[in-house]
């Protein structure tokens, strides 16, 4: 579906116009809820502090960039990927220098004079170009270990440094990548154990470790016996596993005294069978297994210490991850956000008119809780308006990768859908009270530059990888 | 086969993205349609109502004189966030405003501790004067402001247990009545708490939009909310100031109570209880301070002793015996009774020294004890009624239809209702067996008849009428409307017809008027026909009581006067003096009589020796 097949592309001819028109929308829509929660009566219309007039120079600057990325050949995405992501690494080690900024408790801003950015916005787009890279290799294959392996550590490094950062938030954006390793052909057998780990890293604060380990070792168990097909022996093997653990937790019981608790008869146990495994996997050559393993070995790790990286959070983080989990009441945060989305009602209190925005009831009105803003005033219709447009472009943006020739622009594509879908769940999910308070913004619609700027740099790549008529391959 | 592979994962990935904006528009809608709880939260998060009080009703003597005056005055606030930051003029604001340094500096220390107060005004100090805040206009210092409220003020300082006081409304107050609510004001006492409703108004409320730190926005809801405040209504009342302010002179450093009525009206011109207090006390910055002396001290300046005490009527009750006696038939004006130094053999009651046998004239003008004895004693043993009980009842639903022994329905409350018994409390007392001899003491209002100042003043009104009342009450008109209750219209006529009065009255007249004839001289007003009779009641706390009842003139009566000093001895003595000085200023307008005003003033009664006023257990009050 390719509109332009020739050579000489006329200037942005061949760039999707829908998925423009729809991006033009979003930032309209998010610019008119950002005059309306940030416009501030005492101050001149046009003085440069005035919220609205800084993303309105933003703006001004996303378009350069835009028209910058489109001029420029798509080949340099492709061929420069790996250094693109170097440099991003390296930028993302700024904030602890002495630029950085820190703001809310996370260091992870530089500061330009007046300008702040936040490298963490801008690593998302060299992430995925790398990752694309990685995975259209022809010597890939989403099968192998090695190449899982590879792909995780492109993923882990920017994760890793934007935890250090303070930035759970941004960081967890990287999990959003499944998506893409599912659509390439992960097989789900293993998706369904990673999505696990991540639920039971929210569940370590609500169950016992023991229970959690049960959980975990048998979603383990099952997902090996249905990606080698071998039913009977993944689940005699889960099943002595287990009773070995019952039979060392009665014998320390009854004639050692109970030096042995539950929790750590079953870890032996496990730690006993997982040795068998491995051994079994060496003899069998089974790479499945192997990686299933791995998977296990990093997740049973993740369990325990799921309670130290809690303890090593921000208190205001702590106070966050707790409310969501429902263990403490609501932090005001959520009570207020929830309060003015609730109190919008169908048709809103009117533009201008929310009550609770106006009066800064809900702090990050116009930046993370942007959502607050379109529920309160525009009510349901306006919530509808933002979320199709969100869901069209998601959409939209999968198409484009859907009809590209060549791996990298539909990996790139689906990686940024991933991230887009990624930041409307969580950012929607925060201010609804579904998810825990983790700041990430709302894309195109929350004030920031940083976001802003680097959601336009990503969407002008996956536009100008759609509107180039280039096959890659052929520079390979 | 991995074509197909491709596309049930594209697929797959679709209906993940759609999933998630399902979920999302679900629990968005969940919140926005299904659950009320939000909104009526976000209102009132962000409402606040702000009490717009009314200018509490004025209230006038009869001549339109204020008694009570709601003025302007202002609380000075301050918004301390908005203060200059090098400081301002303390001295100059102290100055201005009234206030001492420290109280300044101590106020402010506290709002700086706490952020929230900080940001919004707060009070620092009250009872600014209207003049202070013109000047503190002209200066404008930043962080400071004048919100204006109305106070009480009492031009003449006087009646103090008459008009009361407002005060923060109480617990049960505020449990009670939805109206009220904490820092209301309501009146406590007097004419305050009995005519709070005429007087508040109603509040009126102004529903602002405040904003995450309490700082007030602006109207919510462009003001639709809104009530406007009605201000109260103001009070006519029928006190006469001069007279009150005269009266309570008078009775300075005296216990008792003066009640002057008109008797063509049953207005109530004098309502004087001493000791009292100045109401400007209970107002300003002083006030707690001043309350506190008040409830500490013994002789009870906050207590309507007008219409609150209980007091034997002595010798004034005899009137009532005579009036009695002559309806009943068992005494002619004529009849006259031998008296040597009290009644019967036993001479008790006894009697002062004075000639005898008297007729009933000259033993209403010469109080004789004995005269009276005989004509209750003759009341009871009337042969109209089968039994001395019978005729008891009907002594005393005569005494009744005086207004004795219940409330009158004065238009204030606390009103006392007095005492006259009722036969089964002697059928108890003396087991069924009792005779004259037994009660003899209620004829010359001893024992246990009780009567409030109120009581006997309408006494005399009710004499000055010639057998009617119209109930006493304080209240003229409200609003500049005679729109006071039916029931202060229309007169109350008692059990004795008009003609027995003649020679009761005629008594009073001698009392007062003939030389040597009676006890009540000292009342003799040259012109004006005063009428009077005094009264000595013996009382088990002390000295005698002195009191004096009195109208004037003889015919078409402008004014009835009752005057109740404890422990005062005679009624002579100090009582008559102040009822016939109030009767003189009030029908001639002029005091012509310096040297009594001075007699009575110079007359000190020691009240440290009655048992009423000495603190039982000093010990006991010293732990509480």
């Amino acid at each position: 579906m390719t509109s332009n097949n020739s050579n000489n592309i006329s200037f942005f001819g061949g760039v999707d116009r829908i998925a423009v028109l729809l991006y033009a929308l979003l930032v309209f829509v998010g610019f008119m809820n950002i005059f309306s929660a940030s416009y501030d009566a005492d101050l001149p219309f046009f003085a440069f502090q005035q919220e609205f007039m800084k993303q309105l120079m933003w703006m001004g600057v996303s378009l350069v960039a835009a028209v910058v990325i489109l001029l420029l050949d798509s080949r340099l995405y492709h061929m420069y990927a790996y250094y693109i992501y170097i440099g991003a690494l390296l930028m993302l080690l700024l904030p602890f220098t002495p630029i950085g900024r820190e703001v809310n408790g996370a260091r992870a801003w530089i500061g330009l004079g007046s300008i702040s950015l936040q490298p963490a916005e801008f690593a998302k787009i060299a992430t995925t170009l790398a990752v694309a890279r990685l995975m259209s290799a022809y010597s890939f294959s989403i099968k192998s270990l090695q190449g899982l392996i590879n792909v995780g550590v492109i993923l882990f490094i920017p994760f890793a440094i934007i935890v250090l950062q303070n930035d759970m938030g941004s960081g967890l954006v990287m999990s959003s990548f499944l998506l893409v390793l599912y659509r390439e052909g992960l097989n789900k057998w293993i998706c369904i154990p990673l999505v696990m780990v991540i639920v039971l890293f929210v569940c370590s604060f609500l169950y016992t470790p023991l229970f959690l380990v049960v959980i975990l070792f048998w979603t383990f168990v099952l997902c090996s016996a249905m990606m080698t097909r071998q039913w009977q022996l993944c689940v005699r093997f889960g099943a002595l596993v287990c009773l070995f653990a019952v039979l060392l937790y009665s014998v320390s019981f009854l004639w050692l005294d109970g030096v042995l608790e539950g929790y750590t008869s079953l870890l032996i146990a496990i730690g006993i069978g997982f040795i068998v495994a491995v051994v079994y996997a060496w003899r069998k050559n089974i790479a499945s297994l192997f990686l299933m393993l791995v998977l296990f070995l990093g997740s049973m790790l993740f369990v325990p210490t799921a309670d130290k990286i809690f303890s090593s959070m921000q208190p205001h983080q702590q106070q966050r991850m707790l409310s969501f989990l429902g263990l403490q009441p609501d932090h005001s945060h959520v009570v207020m956000s929830k309060t003015a989305i609730g109190s919008g009602g169908f048709f809103g209190k009117g533009y201008m008119e929310g009550t609770l925005i106006k009066n800064n009831y809900v702090s990050e009105h116009h930046t993370d809780f942007i959502f607050c803003t379109v529920s309160e005033e525009w009510g349901f219709l306006g919530v509808l308006v933002v979320m199709g447009l969100l869901c069209a472009f998601i959409y939209r943006i999968i198409h484009i990768g859907e009809r590209q020739q060549e791996p990298f622009g539909r990996i790139y594509c689906y990686g940024l859908a991933s991230v887009l879908l990624f930041h409307v769940l969580v950012n929607i999910g925060m201010t609804t009270g579904l998810m825990p308070v983790i700041g990430i913004p709302l894309p195109f619609l929350s004030y920031g530059g940083s976001s802003l700027l680097a959601f336009t740099i990503f969407v002008a790549v996956a536009l100008r990888l759609d509107a180039s008529p280039q096959k890659i391959s052929a520079y390979h | 086969m991995r074509d197909n592979d491709a596309y049930i994962r594209q697929t797959i990935v679709r209906i993940i993205v759609a999933v998630v904006f399902v979920v999302l528009l679900i629990r968005v809608a969940k919140m926005q349609f299904f659950n009320d709880e939000y909104t009526t939260y976000a209102e009132n998060l962000v409402r606040i109502e702000q009490t717009i009080y009314p200018p509490r009703g004025d209230i006038f003597d009869r001549n339109g004189e204020y008694l009570v005056q709601s003025r302007e005055c202002y609380d000075l606030m301050v918004t301390y966030n908005d203060l200059e930051v090098e400081g301002f003029d303390t001295m100059l604001v102290c100055e201005l405003v009234g206030i001492e340094k420290e109280s300044l500096t101590r106020a402010l220390n506290k709002i700086k501790k706490d952020t929230y107060r900080r940001m919004r005004p707060d009070v620092v100090a009250s009872y600014v004067s209207k003049e202070s805040k013109l000047r503190f206009d002209e200066l404008n210092i930043p962080g400071f402001s004048l919100v204006g409220r109305t106070v009480r003020w009492y031009p003449h300082h006087i009646a103090g247990n008459l008009l009361g006081y407002i005060g923060a409304a109480s617990a049960t107050t505020i449990k009670n009545d939805p109206y009220y609510t904490m820092h209301d004001y309501v009146g406590v006492s007097g004419l305050e708490a009995s005519w709070e409703d005429t007087l508040r108004g109603e509040k009126g409320v102004r529903v602002m939009v405040k904003d995450s730190r309490t700082v007030i926005q602006g109207a919510y809801m462009d003001g639709q909310y809104d009530r406007a405040a009605v201000a109260g209504k103001s009070i006519t009342t029928t006190i006469d100031f001069r007279l009150q302010a005269f009266a309570e002179e008078l009775l300075k450093d005296k216990v008792g109570a003066v009640v002057a009525i008109e008797p063509s009206t049953g207005e109530i011109l004098v309502m004087a209880s001493s000791p009292t207090f100045n109401p400007d006390d209970l107002v300003g910055n002083d006030r707690s301070r001043n309350i506190a002396k008040l409830d500490n001290d013994i002789l009870r300046p906050q207590f309507n002793r007008a219409i609150k005490s209980k007091y034997p009527p002595g010798s004034t009750f005899k009137l009532v015996q005579g009036l009695i006696g002559l309806q009943e038939g068992v005494l002619q004006p004529s009849y006259s009774y031998p008296c040597h130094n009290g009644y019967g053999a036993a001479h008790k009651p006894a009697c002062h020294s004075h000639a005898s046998p008297l007729a009933l004239q000259d033993a209403v003008a010469q109080s004789c004890n004995a005269y009276f004895c005989y004509v209750f004693s003759n009341i009871l043993t009337n042969k109209k009624y089968s039994s001395i009980r019978e005729a008891y009842n009907a002594w005393r639903e005569a005494v009744l239809s005086f207004g004795f022994g219940q409330k009158l329905g004065v238009d204030m409350y606390g009103e006392e209702t007095g005492n006259i018994p009722a036969a089964s409390v002697y059928d108890k007392k003396h087991k069924n067996r009792w005779g004259p001899s037994h009660i003899i003491s209620l004829s010359i209002g001893q024992g246990e008849t009780l009567c409030t100042p109120l009581q006997m003043a309408n006494l005399a009104a009710i004499i000055a009428n010639r057998g009617y009342y119209y109930i006493p009450h304080v209240v003229k008109s409200i609003d500049g409307e005679a729109s006071i209750d039916e029931k202060y219209r229309e007169p109350h006529y008692v059990n004795v017809e008009a003609r027995h009065f003649e020679p009761i009255i005629e008594g009073m007249w001698r009392s007062v008027n003939v030389e040597g004839a009676g006890t009540s001289r000292v009342a003799y007003l040259p012109g004006w026909d005063v009428c009077g009779k005094t009264g000595t009641a013996e009382n088990p706390a002390g000295q005698d009581h002195s009191t004096f009842l009195s109208f004037a003139p003889m015919n078409n009566p402008k004014i009835a006067v009752s005057v109740y000093i404890e422990h005062g001895r005679w009624g002579s003595e100090s009582a008559a003096p102040i009822a016939s000085l109030i009767e003189e200023l009030y029908l001639t307008d002029t005091i012509k009589r310096p040297a009594l005003v001075q007699k009575v003033k110079n007359l000190k009664i020691d009240y440290s020796k009655s048992r009423n006023y000495r603190p039982k257990d000093t010990k006991k009050a010293k732990k509480k």
